[in-house]
């Protein structure tokens, strides 16, 4: 393992309660504590508990922030106010290609928080603060400060939530919380979060509950301890892979990258369409009045199919090679495997069958609609 | 002789007392002259859950170093290879249905194959317990 690795403030609480660890986008974190298909089921039927500190996570500062975030993301702010997040917001490449989705949290005027995609923990920054220069803004305006090593996300997930954090003491309003909202310096534990919101990214935040609470390594790893003491089931990131499959939530890196633009992802939530005053924009509103040769597609395999598509299998429509694959996984609910990846508009039909080539065989593959389950 | 533990920084794995290894992974135990064949808990907590196996047909021919089966996780796909040129007499076809044996037991009901030897067998060529766990730890310093 390479020296560049760093590992997550919670290793080890993690490896304490069974946590099987590996690699993803440069950390070392758990995979799964165990039997990850078990814990993507706790999430979709109890609740769960995801140590997510590997996302990256800024302190944003400044007078301008509005103005600075209206032109380098997607999503028209205007109406973005304190104590709601954003919802994801595309920061894009000059020819509209993804660079990352991030979320953003307005905690006053002139202080957001804001988390981003492990892999761009430290590109996002850089990305940033040169769009800064560029476009005019000074330091007092916009100041970027990642504060990632210095704290931790930890994701509570499941239609029993909220009974969860109550044993944990979080605040019963939090029932009321409406999905992107947060209540700064909640207390959990008698000690108070930076923030716990509604939020997630198993699809359970929408579905039933899911909340995030952002808080000191200390507090972090006090609150994941008892939640798992208390029922939480710990749960690593191949879950979490699954889990966001199911529902289809892109993975940058993965299902994204900027040699794609949002028409093409179906990346429709971040999206203001007609939005002209950002970087990236003016290509995206190109893509949509033209049109896109290709698109993404969430597919399963037959039933009992176990064979996992992988990064850039190829796709065939017969003898006819149609698109590749982004990712793919065993999803626990459909008992088969997943998958998601790109192909030729022209043969994005819902339920069309298209054939993945896995290992050198084909597998037969239906095309779905988001989410999946 | 007693099972051994190897701690490292990425985690701990149990080496089996009484088994012999292989470089590449996989454990067997010498009945006679056949081999029980499996891959070591330190090979299945690498590739994580275990979601399909594949499995050679009995009586099939296998040559020492050639794929005897191959084992998918949501991760990754990693091959079990033959550690001596062989027959397989039998599998274990409880891992069609079941393929996370391998990870909950694998030394155990997560067996993979049973093969007859057909070459000659030198013990020598393989792993004892101690070189194993030595191996996983210079792996992972």
């Amino acid at each position: 393992m390479s020296k560049t690795v760093r590992e997550v403030p919670l290793i080890n609480l993690q490896r304490e309660i069974g946590g099987n660890l590996g690699e993803f986008a440069g950390w070392l974190t758990s995979m799964d504590y165990g039997n990850p298909m078990d814990e993507h089921i706790a999430t979709r039927t109890s609740v769960s508990v995801f140590d997510v500190s590997h996302m990256g996570r800024y302190v944003i500062k400044g007078k301008k922030l509005h103005e600075f975030f209206q032109k380098v993301g997607t999503k028209d702010l205007r109406k973005f106010k304190e104590g709601f997040m954003s919802g994801p917001v595309l920061l894009l490449n000059d020819n509209g290609g993804i660079k990352d989705d991030v979320m953003l949290y307005y905690l006053r005027n002139d202080e957001w928080l804001a988390v981003v995609n492990a892999p761009n923990v430290v590109s996002d920054r850089e990305w940033l603060v040169s769009l800064r220069e560029r476009l005019g803004f000074t330091d007092e305006d916009v100041s970027i400060k990642d504060v990632t090593m210095k704290t931790t996300l930890i994701a509570v997930q499941g239609p029993k939530a909220f009974e969860l954090l109550e044993k944990l003491g979080a605040p019963s309003d939090i029932k009321n919380l409406r999905i992107l909202q947060f209540i700064p310096g909640a207390e959990v534990l008698g000690e108070e979060t930076t923030l716990l919101s509604r939020s997630g990214w198993t699809g359970e935040e929408v579905r039933s509950y899911g909340f995030e609470i952002w808080t000191s390594i200390e507090h972090g790893a006090k609150i994941f301890r008892k939640a798992v003491e208390e029922g939480g089931k710990p749960a690593g990131l191949i879950a979490r892979d699954s889990l966001r499959l199911e529902i289809g939530y892109l993975l940058v890196g993965e299902d994204m990258d900027e040699m794609v633009n949002p028409i093409e992802a179906r990346y429709w939530l971040p999206l203001t369409l007609g939005k002209t005053d950002c970087v990236g924009c003016g290509k995206v509103m190109e893509a949509y009045e033209r049109g896109v040769s290709k698109v993404r597609i969430g597919f399963k395999l037959r039933k009992g199919d176990r064979r996992i598509p992988r990064h850039e299998n190829k796709i065939y429509a017969g003898n006819s090679e149609v698109g590749y694959v982004t990712s793919g996984t065993y999803s626990p609910i459909l008992k088969r495997s997943i998958g998601m990846g790109y192909v030729k508009s022209s043969y994005a039909y819902i339920g069309f069958k298209l054939q993945v080539v896995i290992r050198g065989e084909l597998h037969e593959a239906k095309i779905l609609e988001f989410p999946m389950i | 002789m007693e099972d051994i533990t190897v701690k490292t920084r990425l985690g701990e794995y149990l080496v089996k007392a009484g088994l012999i290894y292989t470089k590449t992974d996989e454990w067997f135990r010498k009945e006679g002259e056949t081999l029980i064949i499996g891959v070591t808990d330190y090979a299945q907590k690498k590739l994580k859950y275990v979601v399909n196996v594949e499995l050679p047909e009995p009586g099939s021919e296998v040559k020492k170093g050639e794929t005897l089966s191959t084992l998918e996780s949501v991760k990754s796909v990693a091959d079990v290879y033959s550690p001596i040129d062989c027959e397989v007499v039998d599998t274990n076809g409880k891992l069609l249905d079941s393929p996370d044996l391998v990870n909950k037991d694998p030394y155990g009901n997560g067996w993979i194959a049973k093969v007859r030897i057909k070459g000659e067998f030198n013990e020598r060529s393989y792993l004892a317990p101690r070189d194993y766990a030595d191996k996983i730890m210079k792996e992972e310093s």
